[in-house]
C-alpha cells in the first residue's frame, strides 16, 4: 500500500492542469511499479477531473497498470518472427523457473511476466527483455542463468 | 462574426441550402430527410459517430466517398445519397455486427431486421449483450460534471463501468445514463421511495405538499447547488402553484 505523502509528493509537483493526468499516473507506474487507487483519487482532486476519467485513461494504456508489477519486468516478445521462432518456449522456460504466467508477478513481487508485440528487433528472435536489457536468440536452457542475472541479490546473514 | 458561406447541395436529389461547416446530419434533418442513428443526441453538442449507422456517400467533383453524416462537416457542394446501393449494403453490415454485439436489446435486433441486416452465421452473439458501446451515458455523466462512470479497458474488454466496479461515490442515482442509452443496456431498479443504480441504493424523496417523487436526495442536492438554489422540498408542480398564488395576492387579480 502507498501512503498518502507518497501520492502527494508526485502530484504536487505538477500544475493543476488536465494535460498532466497521464504524466503524473506515469510518474506513479515508475514510483510505485502500479497506480494505486489513493493515487487515482488524489490526482483526480488535484486536476479537477472525475475518477472515472483516470480510471479509463489507466485501463486503456498498457504501460499503466492497476496491480502492482513486479520490480523487474520481463517481457518476451511475441511478435510474428519471434513467436515462429519459439516465443512460446520462453514464456514455458520462465513459467518453470518462476511459476508465472503471462500478466501475472510472483508471490515474492520480484519479476511480472508480459507477452508483448513486436520489439524490433527481429533479427534477433526470439527476444526477451528484463528491464530494458535485451536478450536475443534465447533458448529455453539460458532463462535460469538470464534471471538469475537480473534477480535481486539474496543477502546471506 | 458571421462570414459563414452559404452552400448548396442535394440530399437524395432534394436541392437543399446549409452553411459552410454545417454538419451533414443537420442539414439533411432540416430538410426532412432522416439518417439513422444511434450514438447520436441532440442533447449533446459533439457527436462521436461511433456507431457508424449514420453513414452516408458524397460526391464531390464526381467522386464518391463514404463518411458518417453526424460528424461530416459540409464545406463544398456536393451531391449526397443516404440510401444508395452501397450504403444500403454496409449500413446493413453494421447493424448486423451490433446485432451480434447487443443480441439482447430488443431495439437493434428491430433495426438490424428494418435494414435487412444478413445473418452472419459465422459470428457468434455476444452472451447477455445489450451494450453497443457509443459512449452516450459517458458523455451524459460528464456533461452533468457527476462523472460517475466512463469506458474501461480496451479492445475486446472494453465495457461501461464505475472506477473499479465500485459503487461510485459521484454517482447522484439521476438515471441520466440509463436514459440517454440508445438500447436500454443501463440496469437500474426504480422503486417507489428507492432507486438502484450502479450498485448503490438511494432514497428517493417526495415532494412535501403534494407527495409526487421528486429524485434523489443526492440528485436534488447536487441540481440546486449547481443551480445556486437551496434544497428545494416541493416540486416544480408545486412551486408553479405557490409562485402563482404570490403573484396573484401581489396583483390583486383575482
Amino acid at each position: 500500500m502507498v501512503s498518502n505523502e507518497e501520492v502527494s509528493s508526485i502530484i504536487d509537483a505538477y500544475p493543476r492542469d488536465r494535460r498532466y493526468a497521464l504524466a503524473v499516473m506515469q510518474d506513479m507506474q515508475r514510483t510505485f511499479n502500479y497506480v494505486p487507487e489513493n493515487g487515482l483519487i488524489a490526482t483526480a482532486e488535484h486536476l479537477d477531473c472525475s475518477v472515472a476519467q483516470l480510471y479509463s485513461m489507466a485501463t486503456f494504456y498498457k504501460a499503466l497498470s492497476l496491480k502492482p508489477k513486479g520490480k523487474h519486468i520481463i517481457k518476451v516478445c511475441d511478435g510474428t518472427a519471434c513467436h515462429l521462432r519459439g516465443a512460446n518456449n520462453l514464456v514455458t522456460g520462465v513459467k518453470r523457473e518462476l511459476g508465472i504466467v503471462p500478466g501475472e508477478v510472483t508471490a515474492d513481487g520480484e519479476f511480472s511476466l508480459e507477452l508483448v508485440n513486436c520489439l524490433g528487433s527481429c533479427a534477433l528472435a526470439p527476444v526477451l527483455v528484463i528491464d530494458g536489457v535485451y536478450h536475443n536468440k534465447v533458448k529455453i536452457d539460458a532463462i535460469p542463468s538470464i534471471l538469475k542475472e537480473h534477480a535481486t541479490p539474496v543477502v546471506t546473514q | 462574426m458571421s462570414t459563414a458561406k452559404t452552400l448548396s447541395l442535394t440530399i437524395d436529389g432534394t436541392p437543399c441550402t446549409c452553411e459552410s461547416g454545417e454538419y451533414l446530419y443537420d442539414v439533411a434533418k432540416r430538410n426532412g430527410i432522416l439518417i439513422p442513428v444511434l450514438c447520436r443526441s441532440d442533447a449533446f453538442e459533439d457527436h462521436r459517430a461511433c456507431c457508424r449507422v449514420c453513414i452516408v456517400e458524397v460526391e464531390i467533383k464526381g467522386r464518391r466517398k463514404v463518411v458518417t453524416a453526424c460528424v461530416y462537416p459540409v464545406e463544398q457542394e456536393c451531391a449526397v445519397y443516404t440510401n444508395s446501393e452501397k450504403i444500403v449494403e454496409e449500413r446493413a453490415i453494421v447493424l448486423a455486427l451490433l446485432a451480434k454485439r447487443a443480441p439482447e436489446s430488443a431495439e437493434i435486433v428491430a433495426m438490424a431486421r428494418y435494414y435487412k441486416a444478413p445473418e452472419l452465421d459465422r459470428l457468434v452473439e455476444l452472451d447477455g449483450g445489450r451494450c453497443i458501446l457509443c459512449g452516450r451515458c459517458v458523455q451524459a455523466c460528464e456533461s452533468l460534471g457527476t462523472g460517475a462512470i466512463s469506458t474501461i479497458n480496451r479492445g475486446t474488454e472494453k465495457e461501461v463501468s464505475t472506477p473499479y466496479h465500485n459503487p461510485s461515490l459521484a454517482c447522484v442515482g439521476c438515471l441520466s445514463c440509463a436514459n440517454v442509452c440508445p438500447t436500454g443496456a443501463i440496469p437500474f431498479i426504480q422503486a417507489p421511495s428507492t432507486r438502484s443504480i450502479w450498485g448503490r441504493d438511494f432514497e428517493v424523496l417526495s415532494c412535501e405538499r403534494c407527495g409526487a417523487p421528486m429524485g434523489t436526495r443526492e440528485e436534488i442536492a447536487y441540481a440546486a447547488k449547481k443551480a445556486g438554489m437551496e434544497t428545494p422540498v416541493i416540486c416544480d408542480a408545486c412551486r408553479k402553484h405557490e409562485i402563482a398564488d404570490s403573484m396573484m395576492g401581489t396583483y390583486r387579480l383575482v
